[in-house]
């Protein structure tokens, strides 16, 4: 009986057609363009993502990408950027959870930031769904140019005009406050209209970056600040077209 | 793509778009028995706008400090605001707030004791733009 059954089991697999497999494509290629909005601030950006498709259902997606982001706003405040000055700790990863000196803060008030910024970005993903694809997205090195402009520079009560504020230009993911420059990042939910279009939804965490050319902070140890960061939190929409 | 161009053009006009001063003429108090002049100047026009009228630094009996700006007539303009500063560009300066109306008589009040042998300037401001619309030298 023991035999019968398994030449039966041998007889029934071997004889059962090859169950068709549609396996996803191994890339995901497409074109974003995206606008999010906060307090007196908005951005507008455009990207192409070259995504791997990884795993063994292939649901996992990670991969690099190019993306420009203009960053523009109203009176907004940037605060003392170098770590060393800013958080407990100027470690790498570290730095996050590190404490913020806040007594070490001083605030540039600049009138109208406008930031454009090109970087390589990278991207993570889940196909939660067929219609589906959450993740997550970071810049990671780059180039700034933007509208040098006035601002008005605080530091213990004092109050001084900056007429020439401008964005810093070199941009580089280092982990938290180490981070130089204007870098943009998304937490995203994708929706699948079709092969070609999908809509998605980000929270956009952005960090902006201008230096003072005339007006310094001096820390309390002597160091010093013309580096001063925006840390933007804004909610949005977009749209990519896949190829 | 219909409505990312209207969020984008709706995120221009945000940005844009600043409110200018009232023109409804202040009616502030600039005269009051219990009120001394400490000192006082007359509005000159900056390089961008036009103001008239005086600046006077004010005591109350209880020693508070602050600045009335006296029949004054401001060309209006986005973001104007009113600052005692050291130099007649407002480059060390102290912010005493927006400016309320273009004309009239407005009182700001002045936070702490600065010293006027060094803030002896006060100015009407375009912070947004960085404008000088006029400015006031202030004397005893």
């Amino acid at each position: 009986m023991k035999w019968t059954s398994i030449i039966l089991v041998a007889f029934i697999s071997t004889s059962v057609p090859a169950q068709e497999v549609k396996e996803l494509p191994r890339t995901n290629r497409f074109a974003d363009f995206t606008a999010t909005i906060g307090a007196s601030q908005q951005t507008l950006a455009a990207s192409y993502v070259y995504n791997w498709r990884v795993g063994k259902k292939r649901k996992f997606e990670l991969g690099l990408g190019v993306r420009n982001t203009a960053y523009f706003g109203v009176k907004k405040d940037f605060w003392t950027a170098p770590a060393d000055v800013a958080r407990g700790s100027s470690v790498p990863f570290i730095v996050v959870v590190s404490e913020q000196k806040t007594e070490n803060w001083d605030t540039l008030t600049v009138q109208r930031p406008f930031t454009n910024s090109l970087n390589l970005s990278a991207n993570f993903g889940y196909h939660i769904s067929r219609k589906l694809y959450a993740g997550f997205n970071i810049d990671l090195i780059g180039f700034t140019v933007g509208r040098t402009g006035s601002a008005i520079f605080t530091s213990n009560g004092t109050t001084r005009t900056e007429p020439e504020a401008k964005p810093v230009p070199f941009n580089l993911l280092l982990t938290g406050d180490l981070d130089l420059g204007s870098l943009n990042s998304e937490f995203f939910l994708y929706y699948h209209l079709n092969k070609l279009w999908s809509v998605k939804g980000v929270y956009q965490f952005m960090f902006v970056e201008y230096k003072t050319t005339n007006v310094k902070q001096v820390a309390p140890d002597g160091t010093v600040v013309d580096r001063f960061r925006n840390k933007a939190n804004n909610g949005g929409i977009g749209v990519a077209y896949h190829f | 793509m219909k409505y990312i161009f209207v969020l984008g053009v709706t995120a221009l006009l945000f940005v844009s778009c600043r409110k200018e001063a009232s023109t409804t003429p202040g009616t502030d108090p600039v005269d009051s028995l219990n009120q001394t002049i400490l000192y006082m100047g007359s509005f000159v026009n900056g390089p961008w706008g036009s103001v008239s009228g005086q600046a006077r630094v004010l005591r109350s009996s209880n020693g508070t400090l602050s600045l009335a700006l006296v029949n004054v007539n401001i060309s209006n303009g986005p973001d104007l605001y009113v600052y005692l500063s050291k130099e007649i560009q407002p480059i060390n300066f102290i912010s005493l707030g927006k400016l309320r109306s273009t004309s009239g008589n407005q009182v700001y009040d002045i936070p702490g004791t600065p010293d006027f042998t060094q803030y002896k300037y006060a100015l009407i401001h375009c912070q947004q733009y960085n404008h000088l619309f006029g400015s006031a030298t202030l004397v005893q």
